[in-house]
């Protein structure tokens, strides 16, 4: 109870070491998902309404990425940009730019796949209704992420809501370092070992609030697509 | 002429369709009937294009002056009168002719609503309207009125015949009711597993049906 | 050359985690019984060893909190089954830092602690959480960084020394940060060489020795650790400056009394106190890593 009392003075209060958490986490979170909706949608609209060759593979890949154990995509960010490894040059490891890569592996595939279930199940209908129509092929694209733009942004909120929570990919990618790559989740973890439960909570308490304004979106867009 | 030279078409090793010859002459009104799974569809996905048969050619489909209405044609988000008027890209006066072909179908007043509340029978006289919206040199209707109301029906079936009338287009539908192939079409086909049975004047084939598929089929027709 | 192949190695393992995925599910259900009949076999054999020894063992667990210097440097790995062995009893090893091993024992969730920062210590026992600690062996703490070393740490002679020209020369320094014995002995060390380390170049990374010796060695920063962990841990990093009076880290153990939270085995965590104080212990501690290393890595107070 006491650790609730201070959580909330902390939250309220003047401290800068948990604003920049905050800040960092959500500068991270943003970032990655961006760049997986920019990857993930086109993708995904184009697996779920074409068929092609190949089409049940590249289905089964993504899905075995899309449950990529975090930790197994923070390995091979660090493998890859460890200063022995192939771009070490670049002098990434340890910076909010490889978190956001190791996330956007573990994100991308779960945009693509939500967002091509999504399409393949309203594409069919939408391309032959058009295709009557005399609509050039271009533009049944363009209708068929008009009529699914609802859904695509409850994927991309999925994605968010992912990103923010996950600990295991941005610790080894990023390194908890203070004031630089020390995120919501992994600060948890390091307070909570160290008996600073009224921190883990402070922080844990926004975690559960953003969770709750995202799921609060999401539930309004569809209430909304559905009214 | 529109012909149809050997085509055939298969979906998991089965054949769906198989058909030698087949033509449709301009300006006339033909209607598809048979059993369900007989290949109505899909002869009307063929011709349409969304299909592309296994074997054999298609000749002579105006496709750029083509309407085709799917079983199940799709309702945008947007207005019903957005609906129709994505059907008359590039003519000038889109709004005021959708407004008509609403209302020719009884929908004007629906038609600030939004196209993903119609009911099933409302989607489907939106989606004819579309149809007849603007001059057409063919029409593919895949079951138009299965799921209209009487009024909707009669509704949906005088605009067909006036529209035919004014632009002497083409006209393939399929329907699972001989009384309306009689009421719209002037030569009907009757199509069994894939294969033309019978073609014949509409009156001809209902009441004096040549093959005994045809006959077996039609005995379950009662008025 | 040797991470390209591990890398591939871990490619390799996402696409078998595709095939392993369902198996997985089904695997630990097998698995369990094995890992509890094992246990069993230990608890039921223990007695009839010991019988003479020791009474029948009323709670055979031993939560032992310790640091990671102990449990990563292996020592601690080396030593549980020759006292699981000799006493019967099982431990269960849960390795932090040292304020964090603390804050377990403090939290009920340890029965024994095994950690190096004295003032913690006394001021855990004053607390009225422990009645002695136990010091029992010791080590010593070295600076480890790059080979060129850029501030020139091996011309100096103590750590407070060493520290001062890191800082002077604003080279990176990686602190755990984390509140350990290690982390506490840094900082001692900063302020006995009058530095309040702040600014890009002191990199605080909350975590354990491993790490800040990973991250010191991609970083190509300076370090301070604890021997043990930086010989058992893979880096190219190398010790600069080593044994210096100011670096003498010493290990003690306490056993969590049982007037805080009744349900803490003492009598467990007194049996292990005992044993590790036992000449046997303290010749097997004494031996440790001459092999590997081909040096001592710990040394006994007799």
């Amino acid at each position: 109870m006491d650790a609730l009392v201070q959580a909330f003075q902390l939250l309220f209060g003047e401290n800068p070491e948990l604003r920049e958490i905050i800040g960092v986490t959500l500068q991270m979170s943003f970032f990655s998902t961006s760049i997986s909706a920019l990857l993930g949608i086109p993708s995904g609209v184009w697996i779920g309404s074409n068929e092609f060759r190949g089409k049940a593979v590249v289905q089964r890949i993504n899905n075995t990425l899309m449950g990529l154990p975090p930790v197994v995509a923070g390995l091979i960010v660090f493998l890859i940009l460890s200063r022995s490894g192939p771009l070490g040059k670049l002098k990434l490891l340890y910076t909010v730019t490889a978190m956001v890569i190791a996330q956007v592996v573990l994100i991308t595939p779960i945009i693509t796949g939500l967002t091509a279930n999504i399409v393949s199940l309203r594409a069919p209908q939408i391309k032959e209704t058009c295709l009557g129509l005399g609509i050039p092929p271009l533009q049944q694209m363009l209708y068929v992420i008009y009529e699914c733009r609802v859904q695509f942004i409850s994927t991309v909120l999925a994605g968010f809501g992912r990103a923010i929570a996950e600990v295991g990919a941005v610790t080894i990618a990023g390194g908890n370092i203070q004031y630089k790559t020390r995120v919501m989740t992994t600060a948890i973890v390091l307070q909570t070992n160290l008996g600073h439960f009224e921190f883990a909570v402070a922080l844990g308490f926004i975690l559960l609030v953003i969770s709750f304004i995202v799921n609060s979106i999401v539930q309004n867009l569809s209430d909304r697509e559905r009214a | 002429m529109i012909e149809l030279i050997d085509v055939s078409w298969k979906y998991a090793a089965r054949v769906i369709l198989d058909i030698p010859r087949l033509s449709f002459e301009p300006g006339k009104r033909y209607a598809l009937i048979g059993v369900n799974g007989s290949g109505k569809t899909t002869l009307l996905r063929l011709l349409a294009g969304s299909l592309l048969p296994d074997t054999g050619e298609i000749r002579n489909v105006p496709r750029a002056e083509m309407g085709y209405m799917p079983q199940s044609p799709y309702a945008f988000g947007f207005s019903v009168l957005k609906n129709i008027e994505i059907a008359l890209a590039g003519c000038p006066d889109a709004e005021k002719l959708a407004n008509k072909a609403l209302k020719a179908v009884g929908m004007n007043a629906l038609a600030h609503s939004r196209g993903n509340r119609l009911s099933g029978g409302e989607t489907q006289r939106m989606a004819f309207a579309r149809m007849i919206a603007r001059p057409r040199k063919l029409l593919l209707l895949d079951e138009p009125t299965s799921s209209t109301d009487i009024r909707g029906t009669d509704q949906i079936e005088k605009t067909l015949l006036r529209y035919t009338a004014d632009t002497g287009c083409t006209v393939i539908l399929s329907t699972h009711s001989p009384a309306q192939a009689l009421r719209l079409a002037e030569v009907i086909i009757y199509l069994d597993e894939g294969k033309v049975i019978e073609i014949a004047p509409a009156e001809a084939l209902l009441n004096h049906p040549r093959h005994e598929r045809t006959r077996l089929f039609l005995q379950h027709w009662k008025i | 050359m040797k991470k390209v192949f591990v890398l591939l190695v871990a490619l390799a393992m996402v696409f078998a985690s595709a095939a392993c995925a369902q198996q997985a599910a089904a695997e630990p259900a097998a698995a369990e019984p094995a890992a509890e009949e094992a246990a069993e076999e230990v608890v039921a054999e223990a007695p009839a060893e010991e019988a003479e020894a020791a009474p029948a063992i009323e709670n055979p667990v031993i939560r032992l909190s310790t640091t990671t210097s102990v449990n990563d440097s292996g020592l601690l790995p080396y030593l549980q089954p020759y006292f699981e062995a000799a006493t019967g009893y099982t431990l269960e090893v849960t390795s932090a830092g040292t304020g964090a091993a603390i804050e377990k024992a403090r939290t009920g969730d340890a029965d024994a602690l095994l950690v190096h920062a004295k003032a913690s210590e006394e001021e855990y026992i004053a607390e009225g959480f422990g009645e002695e600690r136990v010091p029992f062996m010791y080590n010593f703490f070295v600076i480890v960084g790059p080979k060129d070393d850029p501030s020139g740490v091996k011309n100096t002679a103590t750590a407070a020394d060493a520290f001062k020209a890191i800082a002077a020369s604003g080279s990176t320094f990686i602190t755990r940060g984390d509140d350990s014995g290690t982390n506490k002995a840094e900082l001692k060390i900063w302020t006995a060489a009058e530095i309040t380390p702040a600014g890009e170049w002191y990199v605080n990374i909350g975590g354990g020795m491993g790490q800040a010796l990973t991250t010191a060695d991609e970083m190509g920063a300076y370090t301070l650790s604890d021997k043990a962990t930086f010989l058992a841990t893979d880096t190219s990093l190398v010790i600069l400056l080593g044994e210096s009076d100011d670096m003498k880290n010493t290990y003690s153990m306490i056993a969590v009394t049982p007037e805080r939270w009744p349900d803490t085995n003492y009598e467990g965590a007194k049996a292990f106190i005992a044993w590790m104080t036992s000449a046997e212990a303290l010749d097997l501690i004494d031996a440790y890593g001459v092999e590997e290393y081909g040096e001592q890595l710990f040394f006994t107070i007799r």
